[in-house]
């Protein structure tokens, strides 16, 4: 059961929100969360989503990655409408077209490092999993700690780790979610080498979320959010062609 | 003492919270607790119901027995002088429904007659309603009214004012019998009752010499006599005589040792369920010890030390403990309420009903005790907790082996129990046995449960992500692996057990018996039948191992010169000594017979008396070749000589004698004789018409319908065992719940992270049919061998049955068992399938 994702053609957005909205129920009544975004992702493109804690930086994230189902509007991603999916379905549209980097890391405490890279290409049906997955380890740097068990593995290690998981099956967008939040200035730093260099090594579309003004200032594109509502929209560098 | 003030001011602020985290601790306790209270509270209620009514059980404030004759007019007079005298006699005898003057269904009954003063306690109900005098009155044609049990009017196809016949005599049925106030003191009976007036009893012919009647005086004492004094009279006045005296205090005590030993086996499997919610208890209370990780530590930063940090968690645990055994013993103690309000008027036995405070504190100590001794070993592990655990979180927390302490607190709260079930145990020695195999059993899960974690961390990875989860899920640190084995499988085990000695008894009753044992019993067949008796049997071709021996009752009154009452006997041999036993003679040894020790006499010998006895009876009492021993036979002494040991096997149903005299002078008694004879096919029935039809006055015992009896009493039994055996089985889900609302946070996690990446609800859902089918298989696997070994055990050492494995009932209680785990294991899961990985992801 080998699932290669069929790339969308060029001209077409990697993501695109069309007046989208979450409301989340609470114990307090409904808390809005996102008003009414409408956003377009062009492929091959480097966009940095900003904003203060509590703005809805991670929800829109998650809505865009079909992690979360939006209360209203349209979500396109890499040409397919994901806005009705069910969970499953979701999960089999994100195999091989969608990584994912959390700013916990969420690797899974029972498993090896290799063998958290090979999950994905595994679910896939790559035949090579664990060969392309110790490949992906050794791109970050880690090839020596395959068997380490997460919990024998520091922060910046488990983040490696992560960033190896999400890009192994080589996806058309890598969602970024806080990827420094969580480590030093010095690890955060090489960290975010690493997912640049990868991204721009693979060609991916990169949507990073991050309160840091300077790995903002490291994409090509900077959205800023505040309340739910997207108050700025800034391209501080030329868009390199995909 | 402020130590304890302080760590119950802050356990007290950790109660606040509620149950959270203890329910099932919660929960397995109140269970037990309850099950141990309800059977208890049962037990005592039926004990005390026989004690109260003592009196209406037994019909008297004591009742003489007497096998074969009636009281003398001297001991009449004696027994006279202490209160009001009721006479009744039983014997079995075969009624025959009248049409037209001519005998047509048949059927065996006990006979019992009685005077006019009976009852002298409590009450008979008849349908229609009628006074005794009116049910049983003779009229002056010479038919004397009886009053018989529906079963017998329904088998005989008779109704009220229709003629029956007993031996020669004829009655009129004047009323169905419902209820007979002191029938359980009779004990077990072949045949339903008929109940006549004693005026009519002669007439019937069935009171010869020899024949197998029972005479029971039942005595109303005057004000003023005691049981004992009467007793004591009873032994001065007449010391050979050769009575069975029962008293109020133990009317039924058939009754009684089965209502002990029953509530005995049920009280332990209501502690199988006290251990196997033990297991949960230890988890539940390991599981909430690891969610307080950090407050441990943070306590312990603040400057809180070990025993103070223990202290804080056992009182916690203690007062949550105390709760559950207070609602527990309240729930149990309802039981005999509920008994008797749903099933009142089944039951052969009124329960006194009230509130027994004597099982509510066992049951509560025996919780209490529990909880101790299973939550110890985890809080004494929590107060190791180093508060460095603030700084970092290891994948695998360390499990420090408590203190030496905290272990011999746990295993003298285990000896406690232990000692507490020896000590009141009507047999301490079955209870023993059962208990050791438990803690057996216990260990060798444990130990199986440990082996395979093990086994599963060391075998090569699985490559599918999935079985890697499972396998992952199985043997991480706080896994179910350990407590849903140990847990499920000491429940599964004791199904299992069940269910394969049920099968062995159900198979030896059914099956080996009926084709061992005769099929009719002829009792009290006459000197003067003999003849034409042996005719009509052997007229049939198909006969088969037919017997006729001749039956004589009498009682050992001593042995070695040593009185009976005062001889050292085994207890498993003393019911050889109590009351009358058959007794035959011959002169050759009768076919079959194996000596095992001595010789047979001469065919021709003629001299003083010569005895053949049982070789476990004269194990147990001690006597050997030579020695002397004495019977009573009708009121006649006899002595004899042991001289040879005979082996008796009782399990073949069929003729069976202790003893066996050499003929010369007990061949001069008036007696009858006995006869077996097995026969099948459609001859059963002609033999069975032909010998009724013939001879009325002898009892036809048909073998099958008395195994049938025996065989619904059995059933019932085992219907009672097995229900309580599923509680141990509702324990053992109880903790396979509770491990998996203590895994739900990492399943949770884990299945957010995978569908994350790309996996869908099925793929998580077959990781839990992998993981649960597993561990049900694994549970499954064991409970086949334990259960198989522990009945196999029981069927040798203690029904000495041969052991019947039934394969598919087995295969079908372990897969249910296995079944049951996967089920559950997935009704658990559900939450962490439903769940949308994003609410998980925010609350990261």
């Amino acid at each position: 059961m080998q699932m290669q994702p069929s790339r969308f053609p060029d001209n077409l957005p990697a993501i695109s929100l069309n007046k989208v909205a979450l409301t989340l129920s609470s114990a307090a009544g409904p808390v809005n969360i996102l008003h009414d975004i409408s956003l377009t992702v062009s492929a091959g493109e480097t966009v940095a989503l900003t904003g203060p804690s509590g703005s809805g930086k991670s929800s829109l994230l998650m809505v865009a990655a079909g992690l979360e189902r939006p209360s209203g509007g349209r979500v396109t991603v890499a040409g397919t409408d994901i806005t009705g999916m069910g969970e499953d379905a979701a999960a089999r549209f994100r195999r091989g077209r969608v990584g994912i980097v959390f700013q916990s890391f969420h690797l899974i405490p029972t498993m090896t490092a290799l063998e958290n890279v090979a999950v994905p290409l595994e679910l896939m049906g790559v035949k090579n999993a664990w060969d392309r997955a110790a490949l992906e380890l050794k791109a970050v740097g880690l090839g020596e700690r395959g068997e380490h068990y997460p919990g024998q593995l520091s922060g910046g290690e488990q983040q490696r780790v992560a960033l190896a998981r999400a890009m192994a099956p080589r996806p058309q967008i890598l969602f970024a979610d806080e990827p420094t939040g969580n480590l030093d200035s010095a690890n955060g730093e090489a960290i975010a080498d690493l997912l640049f260099a990868l991204n721009a090594e693979r060609n991916a579309t990169l949507f990073l979320v991050t309160h840091e003004e300077s790995l903002a200032r490291r994409c090509a594109r900077v959205v800023r959010l505040e309340s739910g509502h997207i108050v700025a929209d800034e391209r501080v560098r030329p868009m390199i062609p995909a | 003492m402020t130590e304890i003030a302080l760590a119950w001011k802050m356990a007290r602020r950790e109660l606040r919270g509620g149950l959270k985290g203890f329910r099932i601790f919660f929960l397995c306790l109140l269970l037990g607790t309850a099950a141990i209270a309800a059977v208890e509270s049962l037990s005592d209620a039926f004990l005390n119901g026989l004690r109260d009514s003592g009196q209406v059980l037994l019909g008297g404030d004591v009742a003489v027995n007497l096998v074969h004759r009636p009281a003398t007019p001297q001991e009449r007079a004696f027994f006279g002088r202490y209160g009001k005298v009721a006479e009744t006699t039983s014997m079995r005898a075969m009624a025959y429904a009248l049409r037209d003057g001519r005998e047509t269904e048949r059927e065996l009954v006990e006979l019992k007659s009685v005077d006019d003063h009976w009852p002298l306690f409590g009450r008979p109900i008849f349908s229609p309603a009628a006074s005794v005098a009116d049910a049983i009155h003779c009229e002056d044609d010479g038919i004397c009214g009886a009053a018989a049990e529906q079963t017998l009017l329904d088998r005989l196809h008779v109704k009220r004012g229709d003629l029956v016949k007993v031996g020669d005599a004829t009655f009129r049925i004047i009323a169905a019998l419902d209820k007979e106030p002191d029938r359980i003191s009779a004990g077990f009976s072949l045949g339903p009752h008929l109940l006549i007036s004693s005026h009519g009893l002669p007439a019937t012919g069935l009171v010869q010499p020899g024949s197998l009647i029972d005479y029971s005086y039942r005595i109303a004492f005057r004000p003023g006599v005691t049981i004992a004094g009467f007793k004591a009279d009873a032994a001065r006045a007449f010391p050979d005589a050769g009575w069975q005296i029962h008293d109020r205090n133990d009317a039924a005590p058939g009754i009684r040792r089965f209502v002990e030993q029953v509530s005995m086996f049920l009280t332990l499997v209501g502690l199988t369920v006290l251990g196997v919610g033990g297991v949960g208890a230890s988890e539940a209370v390991a599981a909430f010890l690891d969610r307080k990780r950090y407050d441990i530590a943070i306590l312990k930063s603040l400057g809180a030390d070990g025993p103070l940090v223990f202290l804080i968690f056992f009182l916690q645990v203690m007062a949550i403990a105390v709760g559950a055994l207070i609602l527990g013993a309240s729930l149990g103690a309802t039981a005999p309420f509920l008994l008797a309000h749903f099933y009142g008027s089944v039951l052969p036995l009124p329960p006194e009903l009230g509130i027994y405070p004597g099982p509510l504190l066992l049951a509560a100590g025996f919780g209490l005790l529990s909880a101790i001794a299973f939550s110890v070993p985890p809080l004494g592990r929590a107060r190791e907790i180093p508060s460095a655990s603030l700084l970092r979180e290891t994948v695998a927390p360390a499990r420090a082996r408590p203190r030496m302490g905290y272990i011999v607190a746990a295993s003298l709260s285990g000896l406690g129990i232990a000692g507490l079930m020896l000590g009141l145990a009507p047999s301490p020695l079955y209870a023993g046995e059962f208990l050791g195999g438990a803690i057996i059993l216990l260990v060798l899960l444990r130990l199986v449960a440990e082996g395979l974690t093990r086994a599963l961390r060391k075998l090569p990875r699985p490559r599918s992500p999935l079985a890697r989860l499972a396998v992952g899920d199985l043997t991480r640190p706080g896994a179910a692996t350990q407590g849903v084995i140990t847990a499920l499988g000491l429940g599964l085990t004791l199904l299992a057990t069940v269910i394969l000695i049920d099968r062995t008894m159900g198979q030896e009753v059914d099956d080996s018996l009926p084709s061992r044992a005769p099929s009719f019993f002829f009792v009290d067949i006459q000197p003067d039948e003999v003849q034409a008796f042996d005719h009509t049997i052997q007229s049939f071709k198909t006969a088969e191992d037919y017997k006729r021996t001749p039956m004589i009752r009498g009682r050992i009154t001593s042995l070695n010169g040593v009185p009976s009452a005062q001889a050292k006997v085994a207890s498993e041999v003393k019911w050889a000594l109590s009351g009358d036993r058959g007794i035959t003679y011959a002169s050759t040894p009768p076919k079959g017979t194996v000596i095992t020790n001595g010789k047979w006499w001469p065919a021709t010998y003629d001299g003083p008396t010569l005895i053949s006895l049982d070789q476990e009876v004269a194990k147990g009492t001690g006597l050997k070749i030579g020695d002397p021993m004495t019977l009573n036979v009708l009121g006649r002494e006899i002595d004899g000589r042991i001289a040879n040991l005979r082996k008796v096997d009782f399990s073949t149903g069929g003729q069976n004698f202790v003893l066996v005299l050499s003929p010369g002078l007990i061949d001069k008694a008036p007696h009858s004789f006995l006869a077996t004879v097995k026969i099948s096919g459609p001859d059963e029935n002609r033999m069975y018409m032909a010998v009724t039809d013939k001879f009325p006055n002898i009892s036809t015992v048909r073998v099958k319908d008395a195994i049938a009896q025996v065989d619904t009493l059995l059933q019932q039994l085992a219907q009672g065992i097995r229900i309580a055996s599923l509680v141990t089985i509702l324990a053992g889900l109880l903790v396979l719940a509770g491990t998996i609302a203590a895994g739900a946070r990492t399943r949770l996690y884990d299945a957010t992270v995978l569908k994350v990446v790309g996996a869908t609800r099925f793929q998580i859902a077959l990781v839990y049919v992998l993981e649960y089918g597993l561990l049900g298989l694994a549970t499954g696997i064991i409970a086949l061998f334990a259960g198989t070994l522990a009945a196999r055990v029981i069927a040798g050492q203690i029904l000495e049955a041969p052991f019947v494995f039934d394969a598919r009932a087995i295969l079908w209680t372990v897969l249910g068992g296995g079944a049951a785990t996967l089920l559950f294991g997935l009704l658990g899961a559900i939450a962490a399938l439903n769940a949308r990985p994003a609410n998980r992801l925010r609350n990261a």
